[in-house]
């Protein structure tokens, strides 16, 4: 019988149905578009080689490199942003908005590449003690 | 029964021009009712008329391999077959009809189900052929409980004839025969939980998979009035006799209507059922019911 006071319920209650332009709440923690911040990235490609549904495309150039996002095609896995070490991706926290026409959601950036830190000038000095002892588990 | 009488029957009332538009209406109130009490908004009004237009003006894919005239056939001979049993019911006060207008109705209700199992087996689709494997097995598990439920209650009340049966005073064993008819109308729907031949989620609607455009729409149409037929037999079975006409087109659409929701909320609130437990509930549960009915019209009718 529970079965019944549950669908006596729906009836009253109304549907659940959303009508346009109402969005639907989200939980915590929901996974949307994937947003990208261009200062912080480093062009290391890892979301690129991390995305299986080849939603991100990334295209290296001279001096430059293009970061793609294609919404159409992205599952929302977050496995590009868990990826990032630098930061410069992360995810919605709402819904993905409704577009009209394909690939309207497409984001394409293009980046100057950061100039490459110099190496040291000098090897800090090491100290007497130090210089004695050898490295534990270091070539003989 | 003369001609014009039977033509105008079948045509106008309560044949296709009333069937037609009501059974797009049933198909709309179980939708509707189905999705509500899921908690979904379900169809617009005039969604049933809209597919069937739609399928209207789309084309038929070719088919290798099939007999095209055979798959075309199926789907015509199940909607006359269902309208002309909608145009059998007797509705009106005094409609006419004539000895052994129960058999035909009978027949013509089950001609629909077997036009279903040929075009399964017709279009040569692994899931046309499985759907109409079910269709047939389900057949045999219902159609005994059923035809026992409607030899029943013709015996009680001593006639083959649909207008005198629904003239005459309902007695306990008909409404005992009533019930057991009910009990068989979600099968004879292919609604849950006895929609196994049409199970989308497994065998993609079985025998309807070859099928698409106007043939299709046929299918959907032939379906509809199948509602009418069906629900319309237990309104003229239920509905007490009135001699007014508007009154009684009124009492026979309210109660097929409370039949289609009675049908709508069984068909929400179940899941599917396998095949082995549905023949088991025909054979093993309802038939129990519909051979203590038969038996007691016989008994009656020995004594009487």
């Amino acid at each position: 019988m529970n079965i019944l006071t549950m669908l006596w319920q729906n009836l009253l209650g109304g549907s659940r149905t959303l009508l346009f332009p109402e969005r639907p709440k989200v939980s915590k923690g929901y996974r949307g578009l994937v947003r990208f911040d261009p200062a912080l990235c480093s062009g290391c490609a890892i979301c690129k080689m991390r995305c299986t549904a080849r939603a991100i495309d990334f295209k290296s150039g001279k001096g430059t490199f293009t970061w793609s996002y294609d919404p159409g095609q992205c599952t929302f896995c977050g496995r590009c942003v868990e990826g990032c070490k630098t930061h410069a991706l992360s995810q919605d926290a709402e819904c993905p908005p409704v577009y009209l026409t394909i690939g309207a959601l497409k984001k394409s950036y293009t980046v100057a590449r950061k100039p490459a830190p110099k190496p040291a000038a000098e090897v800090p000095p090491v100290s007497a003690s130090q210089a004695a002892d050898p490295v534990p588990g270091g070539a003989q | 029964m003369n001609l014009t009488t039977a033509l105008a029957r079948f045509l106008i009332f309560p044949g296709l021009l009333f069937a037609v538009p009501t059974a797009w209406f049933f198909l709309w109130v179980e939708r509707k009712a189905v999705a509500r009490m899921q908690g979904r908004i379900g169809p617009p009004f005039m969604q049933p008329v809209y597919d069937f237009v739609k399928l209207l003006g789309k084309d038929t894919p070719p088919r290798t391999g099939v007999a095209g005239l055979l798959m075309k056939m199926w789907p015509l001979l199940a909607v006359s077959a269902a309208a002309g049993a909608v145009g059998l019911l007797p509705v009106l006060p005094s409609s006419g009809g004539f000895q052994g207008d129960l058999i035909l109705l009978l027949a013509l209700l089950e001609l629909p189900s077997a036009c279903i199992i040929a075009a399964g087996f017709s279009s040569r689709s692994i899931f046309g052929e499985i759907g109409s494997a079910r269709e047939a097995v389900l057949s045999v598990a219902y159609n005994v409980v059923f035809l026992l439920a409607i030899v029943s209650i013709a015996a009680s009340q001593h006639t083959f004839r649909l207008e005198a049966l629904a003239q005459l005073p309902a007695s306990p064993l008909r409404w005992l025969g009533v019930a057991a008819i009910l009990v068989c109308l979600p099968a004879k729907l292919h609604l849950n939980p006895f929609s196994l031949p049409n199970a989308e989620q497994e065998i993609y609607s079985g025998p309807m998979t070859e099928y698409a455009g106007p043939e299709l729409a046929m299918w959907e149409l032939s379906h509809g009035l199948e509602w009418v037929a069906a629900t319309g037999l237990v309104a003229t079975l239920a509905a007490p006799h009135v001699m007014i006409v508007w009154l009684a087109i009124l009492l026979f659409v309210a109660l097929s209507f409370f039949v289609v929701l009675l049908l709508s909320t069984l068909a929400a609130a179940t899941a599917r059922l396998a095949i082995d437990t549905t023949v088991r509930f025909y054979w093993q549960c309802t038939l129990i019911f519909a051979v203590l009915a038969i038996s007691s019209a016989l008994f009656m009718g020995l004594r009487s």
